[in-house]
């Protein structure tokens, strides 16, 4: 298992914002769900090693990141892109994402052609010299995209990856995502359902801090039958779990 | 709750690997992208305005320039310095690039500790571009002696050091006020600095900005007859590096930055810092104002130092040659033209100096700040007699122009030469100061120079008129021919001197 989570908590104050999460996934693209507020970002920053959890136990790649050594190694093999993308608009786009490499311990050697790959990955090939304040909004998405994707991580943590993007960005993005879902281990997490339902393999619903449903993308779908909430099934399934959950 | 169970991904780890290729390369992309690259052209603009000037304006003498680069860079520097340092230390807050920095395998300690080198990198450069600019101008100015270093270095560690705490406040604090607020408090934390400093014994001599006594300005006679004395730079050394690695050592402690490996020897670096900062405080307050004008710490000192330099004096071609110290030569024209109508009245009596020579001057700490500079023992010595003299440059005072300075060797040197002569000081009898007043009329000096004994209403003692019969006597022996004058001296010199001639006696 890349990713092992027992009764995961993260409180912020009187906040309660993670309460009790478990998880276990391997490789493949791990879709997470849930209304604003749900606790998505803060399981996701502490997968990052961002923060550390309130109580629970959380293992990543098979390491325990409440040790500095194994959470280097966790780092090393990790790729986070926040959901407030932060970018020094200096940089050009290929000095940023080498940057990131260099920060990731991405062999020296090897961080040119690491580098080159990463931003054809999102298709920005043609823009590695522009500096990021020169870069549109879905531009500088790709850009972050490519800082998670540089060392090919094992584990993928992307927070609204497709925020920003245009359509068909956006279905270039989901090609991606099923790409690097073949050897790790990616969540994303998003408000976008058909996001879920066009790249992920599992999907998890986050509400109130718990995970309330977690199944296929079809299983979510399945809950939604008969519900009258939502244009599509995807959907129509979010609606009802989240109205059962909360009844 | 249990979502996909399936065997974990298992691929070739990308280790880090050739750790000081991978930081040079992440040196390489802060110094593109550092805000100090940006600051640079604010901070020769300063020091152009506000130290280049002032020194070009000064002797072309190693030490007053060296000492008003120190100061004045510095100062010119901390601002754009301190608030470039807080504005990288600031940034991943700025930028909302926190998590992404920290979620990556390098500590961010180390991520800090490259930016701090790219900003102390660039500050640097621009130090020792401003120092290879004023030191090569004074080398093809100055005729003798060679650049001060030790202020250099002690320039470069407060630059190292104000990047530190610049950053450090970025880091602790970030906000886009930070910078700004920085930089003023750097640039008034040196400059108000100085103020406690009482003496040569003070604790707070060890401000970077202090290069010898304070209040004493850039004495043009310190290290041109006696070496720079480095103990004071040594202190400041020591103060500033301890600073400098107790600041970047208390970056590594906060939970996060480093693990526990780095934290404990960051937390042993800290404490030697701190120790290595406090022990300079207390030896810069065991400082002492020696008697060549710099500050020695006994504990720091090297004897070596006390031994005056070798050199060979430049010297006139004038009826009595006049030797200066060859850091001097410029002013050897203007010394030796202010005070050839003197000795050509004086050259070849008995007792007359063989050389007019200059001296270094003695420097006594008095209450508070104030200095004596003076000259140790009498100027007129030796066999054959040397008359040992001070420039006016060597003392305290405004800069001043040639003629300002021609103007004042005559009323100094000039007077001081006749009187030791004929003999004329306190107890001198009529008839040598009715001669004394005629050879300094001879000379173009003025015929009344007597001086009381100083007051406390006036220190400076106060011109006491000659007695009519004197002046009377006075002019009559000054409208001699000059040969006739002569003449009579060389028969007379020694009964004037013993104080045998009387005024009707003179000519």
């Amino acid at each position: 298992m890349n990713v092992e989570m027992t009764g995961l908590t993260r409180r912020f104050g009187r906040t309660m914002a993670v309460a009790g999460v478990d998880l276990h996934a391997g490789p493949g693209v791990f879709g997470l769900l849930g209304p604003n507020g749900a606790g998505k970002t803060s399981l996701l920053r502490m997968m990052a090693t961002a923060i550390p959890p309130t109580s629970g136990t959380l293992r990543l790649l098979g390491h325990d990141p409440g040790s500095y050594g194994p959470r280097r190694e966790i780092r090393r093999r990790l790729g986070y892109l926040p959901q407030n993308l932060g970018y020094y608009p200096g940089f050009t786009l290929a000095e940023s994402v080498e940057y990131f490499a260099l920060l990731k311990e991405v062999p020296a050697a090897r961080i040119p052609a690491a580098v080159a790959a990463a931003v054809e990955r999102v298709a920005l090939g043609g823009r590695a010299k522009t500096k990021l304040r020169a870069l549109s909004g879905g531009m500088l998405r790709r850009a972050g995209i490519a800082q998670a994707i540089v060392n090919e991580p094992e584990l993928l943590l992307l927070d609204e990856p497709t925020a920003g993007l245009d359509p068909e960005q956006r279905v270039a993005f989901r090609a991606l995502l099923r790409d690097l879902g073949q050897r790790a281990t990616v969540v994303v997490s998003t408000h976008l359902v058909e996001d879920v339902g066009a790249a992920c393999t599992r999907v998890g619903l986050m509400d109130q801090g718990r995970i309330v449903f977690h199944g296929t993308p079809e299983d979510l779908a399945a809950r939604g039958e008969g519900y009258g909430s939502g244009d599509a099934p995807l959907e129509r399934g979010y609606s009802a779990v989240l109205a059962g959950a909360r009844s | 709750m249990t979502a996909v169970r399936a065997p974990a991904a298992s691929r070739p780890v990308p280790a880090g690997r050739g750790p000081l290729r991978a930081a040079a390369q992440l040196l390489r992309l802060e110094l593109r992208h550092n805000a100090m690259l940006w600051m640079l052209p604010v901070a020769i603009g300063l020091f152009w305005f506000t130290t280049y000037r002032k020194a070009m304006a000064m002797p072309p003498l190693w030490y007053p320039r060296a000492a008003t680069l120190h100061g004045g860079t510095l100062l010119a520097f901390a601002f754009p310095v301190a608030g470039a340092a807080a504005w990288m230390g600031s940034r991943d807050a700025r930028r909302r690039t926190t998590d992404l920095v920290t979620t990556t395998a390098q500590p961010r300690w180390v991520h800090l500790l490259v930016t701090w080198t790219a900003t102390t990198c660039w500050a640097i450069v621009g130090y020792l571009g401003c120092v290879a600019i004023l030191y090569g101008v004074t080398a093809r100015q100055a005729s003798w002696g060679g650049p001060l270093w030790w202020p250099v270095a002690v320039g470069a560690a407060s630059l190292s050091a104000l990047s530190a705490a610049g950053l450090a406040a970025g880091t602790l604090a970030p906000s886009r006020f930070t910078a700004p607020l920085v930089a003023v408090g750097a640039f008034f934390a040196l400059a108000l600095s100085t103020q406690p400093i009482q003496g040569s014994q003070s604790y707070w001599q060890i401000s970077p900005v202090v290069s010898g006594p304070w209040d004493d300005g850039f004495d043009p006679g310190v290290a041109t007859f006696y070496r720079y004395l480095p103990d004071l730079s040594i202190a400041q050394l020591m103060f500033l590096a301890g600073l400098t690695i107790a600041i970047l050592g208390i970056l590594a402690l906060p939970n996060g930055r480093s693990g526990r490996w780095l934290r404990r020897p960051a937390t042993v670096i800290t404490t030697a810092g701190l120790l290595a900062a406090g022990t300079a405080v207390a030896l810069a307050g065991t400082g002492k104002l020696d008697a060549h004008g710099m500050i020695a710490i006994p504990a720091l000192h090297d004897a070596a130092n006390d031994r005056p330099l070798r050199y060979t004096p430049v010297c006139s071609r004038t009826a009595i040659p006049v030797c200066l110290n060859p850091a001097y030569t410029s002013y050897l024209p203007a010394t030796a033209a202010a005070l050839t109508p003197v000795l050509n009245e004086i050259a070849g009596l008995p007792g007359a100096p063989a050389r007019i020579s200059q001296a270094a001057a003695t420097y006594r700490q008095d209450a508070g700040n104030s200095i004596s500079v003076g000259m140790a023992g009498p100027s007129l010595s030796g066999t054959p007699p040397v008359f040992r003299m001070l420039l006016p440059f060597q003392l305290p005072g405004p800069t001043m122009t040639t003629s300002e300075f021609a103007a004042a060797v005559r009323s100094t040197a000039g007077v001081d030469i006749v009187a030791d002569v004929i003999g004329d000081g306190p107890g001198a009898t009529p008839a040598q100061r009715a001669v004394a007043a005629a050879l300094r009329t001879s000379a173009g000096l003025p015929e009344e120079v007597l001086r009381s004994a100083p007051t406390r209403q006036r220190p400076n003692g106060a011109i006491v008129p000659l007695p009519a019969p004197v002046r009377s006597a006075a002019r009559r022996f000054a409208a001699l021919p000059a040969s006739a004058r002569h003449t009579w001296l060389v028969r007379h010199l020694a009964a004037l001197r013993a104080g045998r001639i009387t005024l009707a006696q003179l000519p």
